[in-house]
């Protein structure tokens, strides 16, 4: 029953929140609003028995990846500049478009309602069973994705900075 | 899961315990930090409110509630609102995951013993004479010229409220010794007492992720105010939490690399014991020993996380008046003073648990009993307050940094030593050493 | 327990609010946002079969997410700094220099 509760509560939450993300005009308030969205999410995943992930979700997310955000927009000062209203049939054709994937899918997640068992008994997710899974069955992926990291780094770097390389070499054979 | 009532009460015992002392962090932590900065620059501090000042924080705490409280005309109302809550509620929970002190089994009658009753006794003296030294003291210097009669009242409540307690301790004493032992009331005598309000499996995790929440309230006041150095705060503010974070996190697993688990309760188990160095001084196995590269950089990157004085860039007075609280007056101004105050108690805590050896009084194997956790709390307890103390002597010692140097120091510096750290566990753990 | 079809559901919804965001808005940033509910959507789908199925095959793959999403912001968001240097928007109906 409490759990039941708990589900509804921040189901409620997750979607309000999202579609502030979405309708919003002030990238600083859909900022803050995925940043509730996702803190919901992480209370999907505890109910979820997967505490782990949760708190994952919360440090990356919540903790790293929105305050990128925020920090972007702020440095642009992107708050204060209006965002020209969208053409009516691009809008019509999108609100279409996703009430029509939208309803298509919930339709056959009802329709198809094998899901309603609850799963098997134990589900262990604790981070010794994960940390097993990945240095094991997922090693090579892990590997990949550190390198993709460290590639994603470097090419932050050069497209942030103030005069790229490629620009600075362009000049240089100029003069 | 389900509930019975003595396991709701005991719930309630925990919760109150460490909201009190988080909430109390904040007016003892302020009087300490204006006297001590009086006492390192040499002039008295505040010393009228009440003895020593003590009371000061009250008095601030009733002048914030009362001032004017103003919101800008051009700021956005709703987050400018809601902004100081953000910064409030991960200062708050975050200590909800640190073990206070020793686990002990609720016994299931109180007996009378002679310990118990000279305590009572020599509490009700002692509480009787300080009544009296109070009400001496008052009417001695309330006769001095330029004592406030605010003072004299204070003092009088004081003394008089002391000597009341006398008879009631004594009749306690009285009544105890002559019943001998009293049944524990509730169905509390056998309950296992773990002093701690979230004992989950993810303990660490909870709490970093928790604690990376409270920029938040620092980047959306900032943002919120519509002031240009609110808003260089705020984006000062988040691009240094970031930074430091990572370091603060990755000096932390070295801890985690040696207990094996994120469940803090364990971490402080197995800090307890000693451990003989070079086969002849028995050291506690507190982490700091083993893990000191870490330890030091945890410690340095907490004054970053809090925004504490050479890493204050959020609010860095000299360069951008205020900065994110510079628009911010009233009871939200004061919110955003007790968050970083509190977020000062939490980190201490956190620091004290990972490498003090939480609640671990060296070379004691505490028992499992009353008495066991009173001495561990205590410990924790004086872990917690030296580096709060750390933290106001830093303060008004070391000189702001520049901002280009903190992001140097955290990327350059901090990151790599906290990795040479996971690799000094690493190596250590195999052989046996930790 | 909650069935775990609630959860697909939630995020059947959580999705098409993305896939809704990134078809109607014209702020590069607000899109990029909607990817990223899209892709916690996903992540919510995952971990929902996970525990249906009882094994830890779709944990992982939401920490491969998560790992690339990291990287996909960082890189993202350098480009839309890039893009505002250069154009002084990040309106992404602007910048069609490479459009017919």
């Amino acid at each position: 029953m409490f759990e039941y509760l708990i589900f509804f509560t921040f189901a409620a939450i997750a979607v309000i929140f999202s579609a502030i993300v979405v309708i919003h005009r002030n990238p600083v308030v859909s900022a803050l609003a995925l940043v509730v969205s996702f803190f919901s999410l992480a209370v999907m995943y505890v109910l979820l028995d997967a505490p782990f992930m949760a708190a994952l979700q919360v440090i990356v997310y919540a903790g790293a990846i929105m305050v990128l955000f925020l920090f972007v927009i702020m440095l642009l000062n992107l708050a204060h500049t209006e965002e020209p209203i969208t053409r009516p049939i691009q809008q019509f054709l999108g609100i279409t478009a996703a009430a029509s994937f939208a309803i298509t899918i919930i339709y056959y997640l009802c329709k198809a309602a094998v899901l309603h068992t609850g799963g098997p008994a134990e589900f262990v997710s604790d981070a010794r069973a994960i940390g097993v899974s990945m240095f094991e069955a997922y090693i090579f992926p892990f590997e990949a994705v550190s390198i993709l990291l460290l590639a994603a780094i470097v090419g932050a770097l050069i497209l942030s900075q103030r005069t790229s390389a490629i620009t600075e070499a362009k000049d240089g054979g100029a003069r | 899961m389900s509930f019975d009532t003595p396991d709701i009460l005991l719930n309630l015992i925990k919760i109150g315990i460490v909201l009190g002392l988080i909430l109390n962090v904040t007016p003892i932590m302020v009087w300490v930090e204006r006297r001590g900065s009086a006492l390192i620059q040499d002039r008295p501090g505040p010393n009228r409110i009440g003895p020593l000042g003590l009371i000061q924080a009250m008095a601030d705490a009733a002048k914030f509630i009362l001032k004017e409280d103003l919101v800008p005309a051009q700021a956005h109302k709703v987050l400018y609102n809601l902004a100081p809550m953000f910064g409030l509620i991960p200062a708050v929970t975050t200590c909800a995951a640190i073990p206070f002190a020793r686990g002990f089994t609720i016994p299931d009658a109180f007996t009378y013993n002679g310990v118990i009753g000279a305590l009572l006794v020599a509490g009700a003296v002692a509480n009787f004479l300080f009544g009296v030294i109070a009400l001496r003291v008052t009417a001695h210097f309330g006769a001095k010229p330029g004592a406030t009669r605010f003072n004299q009242w204070i003092g009088k409540i004081v003394g008089v409220a002391l000597i009341a307690t006398a008879p009631v301790l004594f009749g306690l004493f009285a009544w105890f010794r002559s019943v001998g032992s009293v049944a524990m009331p509730l169905g509390l005598g056998g309950r296992y007492f773990e002093p701690i309000i979230a004992d989950v499996s993810i303990g660490i995790l909870l709490i970093f992720a928790l604690s990376s929440l409270g920029v938040y309230g620092l980047a959306t006041a900032g943002w919120a105010s519509a002031n240009k150095f609110s808003m260089i705060g705020a984006v000062r503010a988040s691009a240094q939490m970031i930074s430091y974070e990572l370091a603060l996190t990755l000096s932390a697993v070295g801890v985690l690399m040696s207990a094996g688990t994120l469940q803090l309760t364990e971490v402080v188990y197995r800090q307890s014991g000693t451990f003989v160095l070079f086969d002849m001084i028995p050291l506690p196995a507190w982490n700091v020993f083993p893990m000191f590269v870490g330890f030091i950089v945890f410690w340095v990157a907490s004054f970053a996380e809090t925004n504490r004085l050479p890493f204050d860039f959020a609010e860095a007075e000299a360069e951008i008046v205020a900065g994110y609280h510079t628009e911010y007056s009233s009871m939200k101004f004061a919110l955003f003073f007790m968050a970083e105050y509190m977020a000062m108690g939490t980190i201490s805590a956190l620091m004290a648990t990972l490498f003090l050896g939480g609640w671990d009084v060296p070379y004691w194997n505490e028992p499992a009993t009353f008495v066991g956790f009173l001495a561990s709390f205590g410990a924790f307890l004086a872990k917690t307050t030296f580096f709060l103390m750390v933290f106001v002597w830093v303060r008004w010692t070391v000189p702001r940094l520049k901002y280009d140097l903190l992001m140097k120091l955290g990327w350059k510096v901090f990151l790599p030593l906290a990795l040479l750290n996971m690799v000094i566990v690493a190596i250590l753990i195999p052989l046996g050493w930790i | 327990m909650i069935p775990t079809s609630w959860f697909l559901i939630l995020g059947a919804i959580l999705f098409s609010l993305g896939v809704l965001g990134v078809l109607t808005r014209r702020n590069g940033i607000t899109i990029f946002m909607s990817i990223e509910l899209m892709v916690n959507a996903v992540n919510l789908t995952f971990i929902a079969y996970a525990r249906e199925l009882g094994s830890l095959h779709g944990l992982m793959w939401v920490f491969f997410i998560m790992a690339v999403a990291a990287a996909e912001a960082a890189v993202g968001l350098a480009i839309f700094i890039a893009l505002y240097r250069h154009r002084e928007t990040i309106d992404v109906d602007e910048a069609n220099l490479m459009h017919w």
